[in-house]
């Protein structure tokens, strides 16, 4: 006859055991389901609503009370204070209901995301998070919990391509090179650049300062956009010696790096690339009409 | 319809004194379109069988399957009375509230109106509305008291209460109409009176007499009043069919009783009697309990026929009565089991309805012709533009008007109140018709040639061999023979899907009047929007010219050809050539050139008509989204064709990128949803709560807490909260002080920046709200002068800055803001918010922001300070610290960071001296090697991907030096996030309050309801500004300011809970701070008594900003189940 026939089987009900391995030793606490989590985040601070008893337990489902010997190993011989510490520490089962209030969580933090990055490429106005929550249940996304969500935020645009317009929202940089890397550059650039709004070719010196504040930043989210200190001096002996190639366009804020990368090596430093706007969107309200 | 009632119509069209244009008007389920219903019968486009059961007018399927009208729909009746014929233009329209703007497009097309009015539930709220909406736009009314049978077989009243019950409700009827008739000449007098002070305030005032009379008296208004013996008054019932004047009854009685019937006229109505024995009608009969004549000769007799027919169901004595009136029933109806189908039978025969309206409304009406000059000048006027101050080319139009002719030379005008979707279908170019024999014997010689031509295109394909180029040949062939072939071969060619489309497209009809001249298809005019205007245009075109020339770009103004008229006739369109002034019409193809409503003119001296009166504004906004993303160019196209076809809707696109639409209460809401899901957009869609947006600042610590008590008197009990608190606050590596200012340094210990968050004064904040635009200028033009263009500056600009600097030194007033303005270094988010970061640095000099008021271009000298490279870092820093705070990442507003110190490091000699920016970043690169700790900000994807990316220079210089990258990114990249970190914290460390986006509500309501008004109002958080009776009626008209967040379904719930009788209007105002500290707990000991430890009474400003976090999906301090004990966790098959 096994233990557990109908009669003499106990359940625990209500009950999320929390286990940490101290001193070589295995202890077990109890604690209610679903506040753990709660607990952790300091979002509950009454610890009579997330432990059971103040028990410690080498295996709670069979009562097994750890002994007080082996608790010295927590260098404390308050069981509300080793409590806490396993607490804190041990490892448990995530329950249903907090996995899924992550997850959810994480989700409209990627939708959220998603939407500050993206334009819809027709009316160069963002998705709502809404809309977009939607389109990410529609490709049938699914949230990983260990991944940061800025991550998955990426891959989703990506995926999301697929399905509906949508576009990271581009940058608006400057490009500024001598003119005798021009014509090559140029040829480089093209495939990278999605559309050039000015282009200028200045050989007058004063004309070719740069802003210096001209990284603007209009985004919602937290990216840092620099722009580094070039002197005008600098450029100014640079350009004594050839012309300046200058050109504002918008790129793929993905391209961004290579862009980078082709400026700085074909000029051999000479060239310079800088934001003027992380997104290029349409602002304020707009009139159906 | 035949066509002989068509072609008797266009005959009519031509007698403009024998056209009338009215509409119906009433509150909702009072039979409007019933009783349209009734006179359609009366021209045998219906049954009069049918006639009340149909409602032919509501053509819309929810109108139908709702029961209540949703749009104004017009059909043209003819009607032949005493040897006159007329054509009616009748105008249906709504009686909800939500549907006014609809009732406003009716009447402004018409020339009267018949005011329809439950003789049971008597003046209602809408009646009141639209009695109002007929005054303001200077029609007559006529009454039609309605459903009179309810007194009979509902309320079981006899005659005599009906009666009375009748007169009250004309006396109520006539009261609005006093009212608004005081309430203008009020107002008018108010008018002269401050013209009169204003003209003569030398005047000694002692011999000035105030005059008490207050021109009431002098005003004649007895033309106003409805009342029977005048012959505007119907009594009816129309779903039985019968409706009466008293003429009727008068000349009826005037023949058997031997009195003249005007005597009769004038004593059938009121307080007479007749008395038998002398014959004689004599007055008083209330005072003497004797019957009024009304009742005895009139009320009676239907009573009687409803006793028999309907409550008795008396065979015989129905017999008897039908062949006394000396009317035929057919004995169908006879023996048919519902008494109602006799009683109508009877009565539709006995007094029929549309013949008393009908003739009432020949008489009583005015014709086109007859328009008065009073309304003239008040339809051309826009605005507050008084009428004399038009064009004289324009004021000389007046006389086309009032001359209504439809003569070949009088300027065309033609006023569109609305645009209509019609399914292409239903346009009568595209019904279908029975062919004649000549075209089926064509199209079957073209089938024949296309069957051949098929042949040959197949054997063609066989030839080339290729598959590809075979299907173009095909395509290809046709086209080359004839252009009936082409045609063919085309829609051939097309697959069936676009077939179905083009099927199912909406095309607009223009509901509108021709108020002069003959409009023509194929005629071209002039199109004008309602903001043309006719001088500027004048002015550009001196000469007289028509709209065939050539013409320079006017704004608001566009020349077309009209492509088709129509003859509205329900839901039918009659195809019309042309039509003569004073009609009504519709016209098609405007589409293009008319948004919701236009003027027509042939020239362009025509001013566009005043807007149209809206009783309702739109108010409820909702956020609609596609089921499906992809869906969303069809929802956008489908959005502008509703606002087209919708004279209140409003759909805009926001920042946000939401689709709102603006309707004028749920109800029509619902039919805008509809329209969208069914004709316009035909996709699936979800509206939502549009998100609602807030910002976050900071305020002055406060002096009292939540009990009202002095703070810093006594002991704080809390302190563990307090504590830990400031724990999580902040993490290492921040330093905070007591008077708030934070100290952080960036990850590579290369620089320290103190921060402190100040609350600007609320005017400050105010005015550079106002003056957003100002600022962005402002920015530009210092971007400009720093890359050096020269830019010719307005000077009117510039003088607009300086004041602006000026009213900002004013309101930064005190100690702490000594010269603030000058130290400005920035302002944001987007640079041009309604936030400021201060350059409070001893020793730092940069140029100020106000630098594009120095007319002379500075020369800019080279600083020589490492500061000055990375000044741009602190802005942008400060840009997305303004952006988006910490509370709910919605941007800051009206707050001033102040930068207190700002340390550079600089240990090592610089590498290269020619250069003072490259040692600093070849520092930061050699230096920041032996850091550690990653700050958090870099550490995410993005950020790294974009920071060291973004330090193309930075490293290029490195690179370039053989030194180690910078494991931090870029040092610039740093600077900003910590300046970021460190604006956040600052404003962290102060007192943090949301502010709430606000409405201001001004609400029209009668004196009875306020009370439940203000029970409304305060739920929703909202706050009474001030309230004033408006003069000379019994309506308050209440200012006050609402939460926008509190704004969803606040329409509905007023309007419910007032019975309609208060119309809220909703506009943006402004940004207001929420008093209640949103992470606020009890920590003194009055407020533990007050509050309790947790202190669970709503916290308005916590809930918001929750809601918004959870939106975003930030964190939000919230426990997944709140009693830890009472969670069922068995499983359900244990």
């Amino acid at each position: 006859m096994s233990i557990f026939t109908p009669t003499n089987q106990i359940r625990l009900t209500n009950v999320a055991v929390v286990r940490m391995k101290k001193g070589g030793k295995r202890f077990e606490i109890a604690c209610y389901k679903n506040k753990v989590m709660s607990w952790r985040s300091g979002a509950e601070k009454d610890l009579d609503e997330v432990l059971q008893t103040n028990t410690v337990f080498v295996n709670v489902s069979k009562g097994q009370v750890a002994k007080k010997d082996d608790l010295k190993a927590f260098g404390t011989e308050d069981l509300t204070e080793i409590c806490k510490q396993i607490l804190s520490k041990g490892e448990l089962q995530v329950s249903d209901k907090e996995r899924h209030s992550q997850l959810e969580q994480m989700f409209r933090d990627i939708a959220t995301i998603v939407a500050e990055k993206c334009v819809n490429p027709e009316t160069k106005r963002p998705y709502t998070v809404n809309l977009i929550e939607r389109a990410m249940k529609d490709i049938h996304y699914s949230v990983k919990a260990n991944k940061s969500t800025k991550q998955q935020a990426l891959e989703v645009i990506k995926q999301l391509k697929e399905s509906i317009q949508i576009q990271r929202a581009h940058m608006r940089v400057r490009c500024v090179w001598p003119a005798k890397d021009g014509k090559r550059l140029k040829e480089k650039l093209k495939s990278l650049i999605k559309v050039v709004e000015s282009e200028d070719f200045d050989d007058e010196l004063e004309m070719v300062q740069i802003p210096e504040d001209t990284a603007e930043v209009s985004a919602g989210f937290s990216v840092t956009i620099l722009w580094l200190g070039e002197k005008k001096e600098d450029l100014k002996q640079t350009s004594q010696t050839s012309k300046l190639d200058k050109k504002v366009c918008l790129i793929d804020p993905g391209c961004f790096r290579e862009i980078d990368e082709l400026i700085r090596c074909e000029t051999k430093g000479k060239g310079a690339l800088e934001v003027l706007s992380l997104k290029d969107v349409e602002e304020g309200d707009e009139r159906l009409e | 319809m035949g066509h002989t009632i068509l072609e008797k119509i266009i005959a009519l069209q031509k007698k403009t004194s024998n056209i009338r244009n009215l509409c119906i008007l009433a509150h909702v389920d009072h039979g409007k379109t019933t009783l349209a219903d009734c006179l359609v019968a009366n021209n045998g486009i219906i049954s009069s069988r049918l006639a009340g059961k149909l409602r032919y007018l509501d053509s819309r399927e929810d109108e139908q399957i709702r029961g209540i009208t949703m749009k104004s729909s017009g059909i043209s009746l003819h009607y032949t009375t005493g040897g006159n014929e007329y054509l009616i233009n009748l105008i249906d329209s709504p009686g909800h509230v939500d549907f006014s703007s609809e009732v406003s497009t009716a009447v402004r097309l018409c020339d009267g109106a018949i005011v329809v009015v439950d003789a049971v539930e008597g003046v209602c709220p809408q009646t009141q509305v639209v009695l109002r909406q007929a005054w303001l736009e200077n029609i007559r009314p006529v009454l039609v008291i309605n459903k009179i049978d309810r007194l009979i077989v509902e309320l079981k009243l006899t005659s005599q209460e009906a009666f009375t019950h009748l007169q009250k409700i004309l006396e109520q009827v006539n009261a609005v109409t006093g009212a608004l008739f005081t309430s203008k000449v009020l107002e008018e007098r108010a008018e002269k009176d401050a013209d009169a002070t204003s003209s003569c305030t030398e005047n000694s005032s002692g011999d000035q007499v105030y005059d008490w009379s207050a021109g009431l008296e002098e005003t004649d208004d007895s033309d106003l009043y409805f009342s029977p013996d005048q012959g505007n008054v119907v009594f009816a019932s129309a779903i039985d069919g019968w409706g009466f004047r008293i003429h009727q009854f008068a000349e009826m009685y005037s023949q058997k009783m031997g009195i003249r019937s005007s005597v009769l006229l004038k004593t059938l109505w009121g307080d007479f009697y007749i008395n038998a024995k002398v014959k004689k009608i004599m007055k008083g009969a209330q005072a003497k309990g004797k019957k009024p004549l009304f009742v005895q000769l009139v009320l009676d007799n239907i009573w009687n026929l409803y006793d028999a027919v309907v409550t008795r169901r008396d065979k015989e004595k129905v017999e008897k009565m039908v062949t006394s009136l000396g009317l035929k029933v057919m004995s169908r109806d006879l023996r048919h089991s519902d008494p109602r189908v006799l009683l109508s039978a009877i009565c539709s025969q006995w007094l029929p309805v549309s013949q008393a309206v009908l003739s009432m409304v020949c008489e009583k009406l005015p014709s086109p012709a007859e328009i008065v000059a009073e309304r003239v000048e008040k339809l051309m006027s826009v605005g507050a533009r008084r009428f004399d101050s038009l064009p004289e080319k324009t004021q000389e139009l007046k006389k086309a008007f009032l001359d209504c002719s439809a003569d070949e030379m009088a300027p065309v005008i033609v006023f569109v109140s609305k645009m209509f979707a019609v399914d292409s279908k239903a346009l009568p170019q595209n019904k279908k018709r029975p062919l004649t024999q000549e075209e089926i014997a064509q199209r079957r010689e073209l089938a024949r040639q296309r069957h051949g031509e098929r042949q040959a295109a197949n054997q063609s394909t066989e030839t080339s061999g290729s598959v590809d180029a075979g299907g173009t040949s095909i395509l290809a062939a046709p086209a080359t023979s004839s252009v009936t072939d082409a045609l063919c071969a085309q829609t051939e060619a097309l697959s069936v899907k676009t077939a179905v489309e083009e099927e199912g497209k909406e095309q607009f009809v223009a509901f509108a009047r021709v108020y002069s001249g003959v409009i023509r298809k194929g005629q071209k005019v002039f199109v004008l929007g309602p903001k043309f205007d006719p001088s500027l245009a004048l002015r550009m075109l001196s000469g007289g010219c028509s709209a065939t020339d050539a013409l320079p770009t006017i704004p608001h103004m566009a020349c077309c050809t009209v492509d088709s008229l129509y003859l509205l006739m329900g839901r039918e369109l009659e195809e019309l050539d042309e039509v003569p002034s004073g009609n009504v019409l519709g016209i098609g193809g405007m589409e293009e050139f008319i948004l919701k409503s236009a003027t027509i003119s042939t020239s362009l001296a025509c001013p566009p008509f005043t807007p149209l009166n809206f009783e309702a504004t739109p108010i409820v906004r909702v956020a609609v989204e596609p089921k499906h993303p992809s869906e969303m160019p069809k929802l956008v196209r489908g959005m502008r064709l509703l606002n087209q076809a919708d004279p209140c809707a409003e759909v805009l696109i926001q920042e946000t990128g939401e689709h709102v639409l603006v309707t004028a209460g749920e109800m029509h809401l619902q039919r805008c949803l509809d329209d969208l899901r069914e004709r316009f957009a035909k996709i699936e869609i979800s509206a939502s709560k549009p998100i609602i947006p807030f910002r976050e600042t900071v305020v002055r610590p406060p002096t009292l807490d939540m009990v009202n008590e002095e703070l810093g008197k006594q002991q704080k009990v809390a302190v563990i909260h307090q504590v830990k608190e400031e724990q999580t606050k902040y993490p290492e590596g921040v330093q905070v002080d007591s008077t708030g200012l934070v100290m952080l340094t960036t990850s590579n210990k290369m620089a320290t920046v103190g921060v402190r968050a100040i609350p600007l004064p609320e005017d400050a904040t105010r005015l550079l709200e106002d003056n957003v635009e100002l600022i962005r200028t402002m920015v530009q033009l210092s971007l400009f002068a720093w890359e050096g263009k020269t830019l010719d500056i307005n000077q009117k600009i510039l003088e607009n800055i300086q004041d602006f600097k000026v009213k900002l030194e004013s309101h930064l007033q005190g100690h702490k803001w000594r010269g603030a303005v000058e130290r400005i270094w920035a302002f944001g988010p987007r640079r041009c918010g309604p936030n400021i970061l201060l350059n409070n640095i001893e020793g730092y000099q940069r140029p100020s922001v106000w630098q594009c008021l120095k007319c002379v271009k500075e020369k800019e000298k080279a600083e020589a300070t490492t500061l000055r490279d990375f000044d741009n870092s602190i802005v942008s820093g400060f840009q997305l610290a303004t952006l988006s705070g910490p509370m709910c990442e919605e941007p800051l507003m009206g707050v001033c960071f102040s930068v207190e110190t700002w340390d550079m490091k600089l240990s090592t000699p610089p590498a290269q001296q020619d250069s003072v920016d490259e040692n600093s970043v070849s520092q930061c690169a050699e230096t920041s090697n032996d850091n550690q700790s990653l700050s958090s900000e870099l550490q995410d994807v993005h950020e790294t991907d974009m920071s060291t990316t973004g330090s193309n220079r930075s490293r290029s210089r490195v690179e370039a030096m053989g030194s180690s990258v910078d494991c931090y990114g870029p040092y610039s990249g740093q600077l900003i996030a910590s300046v970021k970190e460190a604006c956040r914290y600052a404003f962290q460390a102060k007192p943090q309050r949301l502010m709430a986006a606000m409405y201001t509500c001004e609400i029209m309501a009668t004196a009875d309801v306020l009370g439940r008004m203000y029970g409304v109002l305060s739920k929703r958080e909202g706050r009474v500004l001030h309230e004033e009776m408006k003069e000379g009626t019994d309506m308050f008209i209440i200012k006050a300011v609402l939460p926008v967040a509190e704004s969803f379904g606040f329409a509905d719930e007023i309007r419910k809970r007032t019975s309609g009788l208060a119309c809220p209007q909703l506009v943006f105002s402004h940004w207001e701070v929420i008093s209640s500290d949103p992470f606020w707990v009890p920590t003194t000991e009055e407020e533990y008594l007050h509050f309790g430890e947790k202190a669970d009474s709503a916290n308005q400003a916590l809930k918001y900003m929750n809601a918004v976090r959870k939106r975003k999906g930030l964190y939000v301090e919230e426990k997944i189940v709140e009693h830890a004990e009472k969670q069922r966790t068995l499983g359900k098959n244990k």
